[in-house]
């Protein structure tokens, strides 16, 4: 399982070079990558992605994401969270954003956010599980349910689900897509 | 009490005559009689000592090594994050501050202390190390406006806008090493100068100088002994750590021999200012009912609410003249024996010239300036504690918990708890009263969390929540009667093709019948049989009869297989009446159940803690928040329309005499046998809270869930004021037009339809014409057979959450329907 989850990640690395970004490719399910068009989406945090196995990065963000939170207790919270995923300590990181859960619990940012916090510590059932509910307070926001279907597309991949991880990557595009939309 | 001269004199001869013989027999013994015997009886009887003196330095090095870190863990309540917006009173705050021993001052820049302004409060925090970090002390300004924070900065040179601080958190009670020692540790260059020179002025003046033991207190101890008088003191401060070690009331020449030993020993391995940091943390300075305080770093706290470093020396004084016997010298129950004693300590500092003769008259002339509060024994929260300690149990050992000095932080709010425990003690007084129940006869117990993080906000085990005996929210298992039924309905929604909200379901009378049992014949709370009754009315009254039906249709075992999934270990027996509650529960169970319908189908195992951090505040565990999908968004949002359907028009209607209708609540009354056990569970926007009513001998009680536990339900989340329900409508769902008598699509523009929500796909495909240019009267009948007549309403939006506009307003019940209902 393990060699397969690096092939697959070694597989998207290369094709992340050669796609400068545009292109997002799940794994097929032999393991062997074959591109879907999609649009650029997610903007997670490099840094994290970086470190986790089967992450793609984009590079073109033609959506800014909107401003998570109107409550600026939130942000700070989520400004000390980056900082603390920045450098690598995950648990504190974690920690910011169930403080910020408990001020806006129904903000589907910050459950996304804590998913892709587990997404790097390798609890990649959890994260699915997080980005699930953030998806359940998301309504129709296209630009967060892309990055959500994205990371639950990553978060497959690394548990070796390539089926269920192109279904996500390709309702991934679907929603950036619409997110593109006026 | 002193003998007379004579008596003492022939002791005296005694004695002497007694050491003379002795020095006298020894030599007689090792050298006038040769012989092999003697000689090995000599070796062994220099083994048997040496030993034995090999026995007590271990045990004296073992305990003084063990006791030297021996820390309680100490248990915080969560911290209270202040930031502008969140919903909270001047009043509240200032609470908040004094219970963690903030005090009010003009100047508020020394830390913990605080003053009111004219549109909020100016206060220093302490630094505090939090499980994810140091928060250093800040000087801070909060206002408020309209029941929220409205400013809140930073006073420094320059004032600034902060978007958030916290509060340093409660403790709420602490895990003790044996005896249930509680202490603060201090280290030796923490404590303040003048408090070591009233202690050794006081106590043990050849301290540095001495070997373990005063030779001449011990010859005037023994004296005294021999001579008949009481057997005391002239222990040194190491005799006196040596003793707190090994706490017997055994006054023996033996013990003192051993005590004698084991000081030099002491001495021996360790320097002074070990054995003197150890005594500072060691010696017992008092008793909080089942609580014992060691060491002067608690001693400061519980008895001035201070820490050491911010006494004075009066305030050093009375804690050094308590060390002669604190049950004695209590400052709260004998203060001016304390001042007293305090003085004499103070004089004889200014004897040996420790201190000058005007701060001698200073110190003297101050009153004890000792806190009165209640003593509050090893937690003012014992069912919460309980819930903790079983937490921390299966991951920590025994004597880790109790003295590696861990920092467990939790979630209690201090704030619900004490509207759950107010709610809980004057409802069931008030109940007991209104219906002539013998007095203290009701029990009852409170589980509330908060919605999306599953976290314990407030437990109450009984109606005496300060009293630690036994834990109803955790430990009683109580037939759970109607709360389970919303597993049925959930069940039946989930199959959108068979179920929907208005299904007709079949309340005609019903057998059933399993080989090896009676036949089982379920009836309704008001005797009746209502033919076909729309799916979410049924569970809006709690039938019995068809919800029975619905299960044993949709399968009894298909259905308790289910129960695991939301965290109920035990399986009902595979009867129908199962399906009914015929089985015990726990209220921490039933909120589980309940939290996973409140999260959108999602399962939160519900926690206590948040995490654990050293005594030196690293890190050591987390308690991240976990999530579990167990039930599709769809038809869970559906039931929650329903079981808003129990509070808006069914069983719990009365519970509008305590929150507003828009607080758009669901919950579910639940009612046992012969009326013993009175249950109410329900969520609102953020909280999920579950509350039983019953007694302890299983007697009836006369009450049913809406007259009993749902009474305390409304008067706890009244004081709380909690969030609206307004759950997200999942994509899956449509609302539709819906006739709410004849439980037919109709045309949208119809008046006197409700909207209810469907599962895509599940919608009536056929829409009838509106049915009423007059509206009809709709009829609603509670449980108790109470008739409420609503009136008819333009359209009735009933999607979960909707603002209710037009809700139809259940008619005011007199105060006794109330009762009944």
């Amino acid at each position: 399982m393990k060699i397969r989850s690096a092939l697959i990640s070694g597989a998207l690395l290369l094709l992340l070079v050669g796609c400068a970004g545009v292109k997002v490719t799940p794994a097929s399910q032999a393991g062997v990558a074959h591109q879907v068009t999609t649009p650029a989406t997610t903007t997670v945090a490099p840094d994290i992605l970086a470190q986790q196995p089967g992450g793609e990065v984009t590079t073109v963000e033609p959506v800014p994401r909107p401003v998570m939170s109107s409550n600026r207790a939130v942000i700070a919270l989520l400004d000390r969270a980056g900082l603390d995923n920045k450098a690598g300590k995950r648990e504190t990181a974690g920690a910011s954003l169930e403080r910020a859960l408990r001020i806006e619990p129904r903000n589907p940012w910050l459950w996304l956010e804590l998913a892709q916090v587990r997404l790097a510590q390798g609890e990649y059932a959890q994260a699915i599980t997080l980005a699930h509910k953030s998806n359940s307070f998301a309504g129709r926001q296209p630009r967060l349910l892309s990055e959500s279907w994205q990371l639950i597309g990553q978060a497959r991949v690394a548990q070796g689900d390539t089926a269920g991880a192109e279904q996500a990557f390709k309702l991934a595009a679907d929603f950036a897509q619409q997110a593109k939309q006026p | 009490m002193k003998l007379p001269k004579f008596a003492l004199n022939s002791y005296l001869l005694k004695f002497k005559s007694w050491i003379s013989g002795y020095k006298f027999k020894i030599p007689q013994f090792n050298f006038k009689i040769p012989g092999k015997a003697m000689r090995v009886t000599a070796l062994l009887l220099l083994l048997g000592i040496s030993g034995y003196v090999y026995y007590l330095d271990a045990t004296i090095r073992d305990a003084f090594e063990g006791r030297k870190f021996a820390l309680p863990a100490r248990v915080y309540g969560r911290a209270l994050e202040v930031y502008p917006g969140l919903k909270l009173t001047r009043e509240q705050l200032v609470n908040e501050l004094r219970a963690i021993g903030y005090h009010e001052n003009p100047e508020p820049k020394a830390a913990a202390t605080y003053k009111l302004t004219i549109n909020g409060l100016e206060f220093t925090t302490r630094d505090f190390v939090f499980g994810d970090g140091l928060q250093a002390s800040q000087h801070l300004r909060v206002e408020f406006a309209e029941g929220k924070v409205s400013t809140l900065q930073e006073l420094a040179s320059t004032d600034r806008d902060i978007p958030l601080m916290r509060i340093e958190p409660p403790v709420i009670g602490g895990i003790y090493p044996g005896h249930n020692e509680d202490r603060d540790l201090v280290r030796l260059d923490q404590v303040p100068r003048p408090l070591i020179d009233a202690l050794i002025t006081t106590e043990d003046r050849k301290f540095y100088t001495h070997w373990g033991i005063d030779p001449r207190g011990i010859a005037r101890a023994l004296f005294k002994t021999l001579s008949g008088q009481r057997i005391e003191g002239g222990s040194t401060l190491t005799q006196q750590l040596v003793k707190n070690f090994f706490l017997t009331s055994e006054r023996t020449l033996t013990r003192k021999a051993n005590e004698v030993l084991m000081s030099l020993l002491l001495e021996m391995h360790y320097s002074k200012d070990e054995i003197l940091e150890t005594y500072l943390n060691e010696i017992f300075l008092g008793q909080d009912a089942s609580r014992a305080i060691h060491g002067f770093g608690l001693a400061s706290h519980f008895y001035f609410d201070r820490p050491l470093d911010r006494l004075e020396l009066h305030e050093f004084a009375t804690l050094v003249g308590m060390v002669k016997g604190p049950a004695v010298y209590d400052p709260r129950k004998k203060p001016e024996l304390v001042v007293g004693r305090r003085n004499v300590v103070l004089k004889e500092m200014a004897g040996q010239s420790v201190i000058t003769q005007s701060q001698f008259v200073i110190a003297r002339d101050k009153p004890l300036g000792v806190v009165q509060r209640a003593p509050t024994g090893t937690s003012p929260y014992p069912a919460f504690m309980q819930f903790v300690y079983r937490q921390l149990q299966r991951d920590y050992r025994e004597e880790d918990l109790r003295s590696e000095g861990l920092r467990i932080f939790t979630t209690l709010d201090p704030f619900v708890q004490r509207q759950a425990e107010t709610a809980l003690q004057s409802r069931l007084g008030e109940i007991e009263k209104a219906r002539k129940i013998a007095l203290n006869t009701l029990q009852g117990a409170v589980v509330v969390s908060s919605t999306q993080t599953g976290e314990i906000q407030a437990m109450v085990g009984g109606r005496e929540a300060r009293f630690a005996g036994f834990n109803r929210a955790l430990d009683t298992q109580r037939p759970v009667g109607s709360l389970i039924k919303p597993i049925v309905y959930l069940s039946a929604l989930e199959d959108p093709s068979r179920y929907t909200l208005i299904t007709p379901l079949d309340d005609s009378p019903l057998v059933w019948k399993q080989n090896g049992t009676t036949d089982w014949k379920p009836k309704n709370y008001d005797h009746k049989f209502h033919d076909k009754v729309q799916l979410r009315t049924a569970l809006a009254h709690s039938y019995n009869v068809s919800t029975a039906r619905l299960g044993i249709d949709l399968g009894i075992e298909k259905i308790l297989d289910k129960l695991p999934k939301y965290g109920i270990e035990r399986r009902p027996l595979p009867y129908a009446s199962s399906l009914l509650g015929a089985f015990g529960m726990a209220p921490i169970e039933v909120a589980q159940l309940y939290q996973t319908f409140a999260d959108g189908g999602f399962r939160t195992p519900l926690r206590a803690i948040r995490a654990i951090v050293t005594a030196d505040g690293k890190p050591l565990q987390r308690y991240p928040l976990n999530v579990e999908p167990v039930a599709a968004a769809a038809p869970v949002y559906l039931l929650t329309t329903a079981l808003q359907g129990v509070v808006r028009e069914g069983t719990a209607q009365s519970l509008n005499n305590w929150l507003p209708p828009d607080m758009n609540v669901a919950g579910k009354t639940g009612t046992t046998d012969e009326l013993r056990d009175s249950w109410f569970a329900g969520y609102t926007g953020d909280r999920v809270a579950v509350v039983w009513v019953g007694r302890d001998d299983n007697k009836p009680t006369g009450l049913t869930g809406a007259s009993g536990a749902m009474t305390i339900w409304g008067e706890m989340m009244k004081n709380i004021q909690p969030e609206p329900l307004v759950p997200v409508m999942p994509e899956d769902i449509e609302l539709v037009n819906i006739d709410p008598v004849k439980g037919v699509r109709q045309e949208e523009g119809c008046a006197g339809g409700v909207q209810l929500p469907f599962t895509k796909g599940s919608v009536p495909a056929e829409v009838a014409p509106c049915a009423i240019a007059s509206t009809p009267i709709q009829k609603t009948v509670d449980n108790s057979g109470v008739t409420a007549v609503v009136k008819p309403t333009e359209k009735t939006e009933v999607k979960p959450g909707a603002k209710s506009e037009a809700k139809p307003e259940p008619e005011k019940k007199s105060w006794l329907q109330r009762l009944f209902n």
